[in-house]
């Protein structure tokens, strides 16, 4: 199961601790640091929650916030863990605004069974996050924030308003159509 | 004492006046609307609520208790009743009182959640927990005493904010905000045209921002403060009672750290003065 | 084809199951080279999921979150640089989103020609001139101001003719907008004359915002005496 936590090194934890508490106290460089140690991750999240042409805008959006948040960050967790979370924020809420409902669940993989069909011609090849962003957009955010990001059920019910058995069938959901993509 | 109501009732009328005491329980919270005239609520130990009243005789107030809500509010024979309300209420009751358009609230002794939202007419709240909100089109609002998250907002009014702890937030057009013996990590103070104060703590990891357009800002700094103060004007000016560097100046903003730089204070005045001081050398209002 | 057990193969991929649950289901595993072919594929997808990659942006987003932050140290070249990628999505957001408040709060979209717009009174003697990017999101927040502005002045005056609303109550409103579209047209004249200034950008974005959050405020009052 993935873990919202990077794997590192302990001196690198380390260095990444004292960049956290210098960014806290105003350090531009230090924050700057933070932001490069994780900007692939966030804007891999915002890319895959979003699309493609809202990513930059938001992950500024999400590091803007961080900074102005980043004294309420306690060192409880590790600095990614918070860092991915109020990224997860920041998107439901851009998701919000730009009045995006959560999808229905399908009760079939039609969006993957056109991906499906088109990859049988041998020059249209769907790589994995291609077929990831035609999933339903309700087991999307579900696949992304528990098998991509590594979030419970019950947090993802809490983020995204749905109960966590919901959660589980879309989950399940979305598995099984890229399975059937895998095996293909 | 009448039992708790389990209906609409209305109260006797004499001669335009009204008093009656009825019993609550614990948790109920009192929902009040008043469409014109004063609203004075007191606390007294009792579980029960008391309600006394002057208005027309053609006006009726009505009770009503809905599970968790008791509601009080004044229906006029041909239109909305004017009425000047004394309510003494039990300390652990919430307050929500709407008055419009024009309703002088005055709340004491509270230590409840309390919501005010009147459209003409100042608002004094004494006391006040967890999650206080206050709200005048055209008024000046007072918060004494008050601990929680606390909200207040004026378009035409002034709000000062006295000896009250907890996340606050004040935001008014065409008003000063004071806020003085203030403990918070947490202030955001904006006004268009109006001066802003403010005299409490700076605490380790707090974030204070406090912006005006056209108006002074005047900040107490504590002696032993670990802040990083940010300063932004366009055609105003900065003062400071006690030495400093600054860095990171730009054309209309620097910067300078006190301690370890810790907290966060943003101050913003487009055409003001901006001024810190050590607490205790802010004016202090009349009392 | 599925069986009861298909639907529960991811639960038992995470370890959701009970215990008896999930020895029921590996006894049915044994027997079902179906659900067992499945349970692999999901577990190729879980595996394929937790090896996605992440690739940073291929524009560096810095500057501009350092910009937005106030940490740039020369507002002027950074901003010159940052220019496009700041006034392009930072200030239109942040308007974009008040808007879209009051709309959605006041129920009605205005899209009424504009009220009077308070004129600058001297100009500078050097102006500045006009970027793509700063002329981008100006005319259309000053539009929407004008247009919500307009639509509030309605909406008052029927107020006053119906006697729903006091007068003293639409003279303080009046007043407050004025101050606000005073505070406006200063800032306005003051980014003229230095449209690189991070902090004239966020002043006037964030006197505009104001003014939106006080329609929208009015506009509850004004539609709600009734």
């Amino acid at each position: 199961m993935p873990t919202l936590t990077t794997d590192r090194t302990t001196a690198a934890t380390d260095a990444e601790t004292a960049d956290v508490a210098l960014a806290q106290s105003g350090d531009g460089r230090a924050f700057e640091r933070l932001y490069r140690g994780h900007a692939a991750r966030i804007h891999g999240l915002v890319r895959r929650m979003l699309d493609a042409n809202e990513a930059d805008d938001v992950t500024q959006d999400v590091f803007v916030r961080a900074w102005e948040k980043l004294h309420t960050f306690r060192g409880e967790s590790a600095f990614g863990t918070w860092l991915h979370r109020l990224a997860v924020n920041v998107v439901l809420a851009r998701r919000k605004a730009l009045g995006i409902e959560r999808g229905r669940r399908s009760t079939d993989d039609s969006p993957l069974e056109t991906v499906a069909a088109r990859n049988e011609m041998p020059e249209h090849t769907v790589d994995f996050e291609e077929a990831i962003g035609r999933l339903p957009d309700g087991s999307r955010q579900v696949f992304l924030l528990h098998d991509v990001a590594g979030y419970r059920h019950e947090e993802i019910a809490k983020l995204l308003g749905i109960v966590a058995g919901t959660s589980k069938s879309q989950l399940h959901h979305a598995r099984m159509a890229l399975r059937k993509y895998l095996d293909r | 004492m009448l039992p708790v109501l389990a209906a609409v009732a209305t109260l006797a009328l004499l001669q335009g006046e009204t008093d009656t005491t009825f019993a609550v329980r614990q948790g109920q919270r009192l929902d009040f609307s008043n469409f014109g005239g004063s609203v004075v609520v007191k606390t007294w130990r009792q579980s029960a609520i008391r309600v006394r009243a002057s208005h027309s005789s053609r006006s009726r107030i009505e009770v009503s208790t809905d599970g968790p809500t008791v509601t009080i509010q004044a229906r006029g024979r041909h239109g909305p009743a004017l009425v000047d309300y004394d309510i003494l209420v039990p300390a652990w009751m919430a307050i929500s009182v709407q008055g419009s358009p024009s309703s002088e609230v005055t709340i004491e002794g509270t230590q409840a959640e309390v919501s005010v939202e009147t459209v003409e007419g100042a608002i004094r709240v004494v006391g006040g927990s967890r999650t206080i909100s206050l709200q005048s089109v055209e008024g000046d609002i007072t918060l004494v005493g008050a601990n929680g998250h606390i909200e207040l907002n004026s378009v035409d009014g002034s709000i000062e904010a006295r000896d009250c702890s907890g996340d606050i937030t004040i935001e008014t057009v065409d008003g000063g905000i004071t806020m003085l013996g203030i403990e918070s990590a947490n202030v955001d103070a904006s006004t268009v045209d109006g001066s802003i104060e403010y005299d409490g703590t700076i605490q380790d990891s707090g974030r204070y921002r406090l912006t005006t357009h056209d108006g002074s800002v005047t900040v107490s700094v504590p002696e032993r403060a670990n802040v990083t103060v940010s300063v932004a004007t366009f055609s105003g000016s900065f003062d400071s009672c006690f030495p400093l560097t600054l860095k990171h100046k730009t054309k209309h903003r620097f910067t300078f750290t006190l301690g370890s730089g810790n907290a966060r204070l943003e101050l913003e005045s487009f055409d003001g003065t901006i001024t810190l001081c050590r607490p205790g050398q802010i004016h202090q209002p009349e009392q | 084809m599925s069986d009861r057990w298909t639907d529960r193969l991811s639960d038992y991929l995470d370890g959701e199951l009970g215990e008896r649950e999930r020895a029921e289901l590996e006894a049915h595993l044994i027997a079902c080279a179906e659900c067992a072919t499945t349970l692999t594929g999901l577990r190729r997808v879980v595996t394929r999921a937790g090896a996605l990659e992440d690739r940073p942006p291929t524009t560096d987003l810095w500057p501009g979150i350092a910009g937005r932050i106030g940490l740039s140290t020369d507002e002027f070249s950074e901003l010159r640089r940052m220019r496009e990628r700041r006034f392009s999505f930072t200030v239109p957001q942040l308007i974009a989103a008040s808007i879209v408040l009051v709309a959605a709060s006041a129920g009605v979209v205005f899209w009424l020609a504009g009220g009077p717009r308070p004129e600058p009174v001297a100009r500078p003697t050097q102006v500045a001139p006009a970027t793509p990017q700063l002329a981008k999101w100006m005319p259309k927040v000053e539009k929407s101001s004008d247009i919500a502005v307009a639509e509030l002045r309605a909406a008052l005056a029927e107020g006053k003719r119906s006697g729903r609303l006091d007068s003293l109550t639409v003279a303080s409103l009046e007043r407050s907008l004025a101050v606000i579209d005073s505070a406006i047209a200063e800032a306005t004249r003051a980014l003229e004359s230095d449209p690189g200034s991070a902090y004239l950008n966020h002043h006037l974005a964030d006197t505009y915002r104001r003014k939106f959050n006080f329609l929208r405020q009015a506009n509850r009052i004004a539609s709600a005496r009734t």
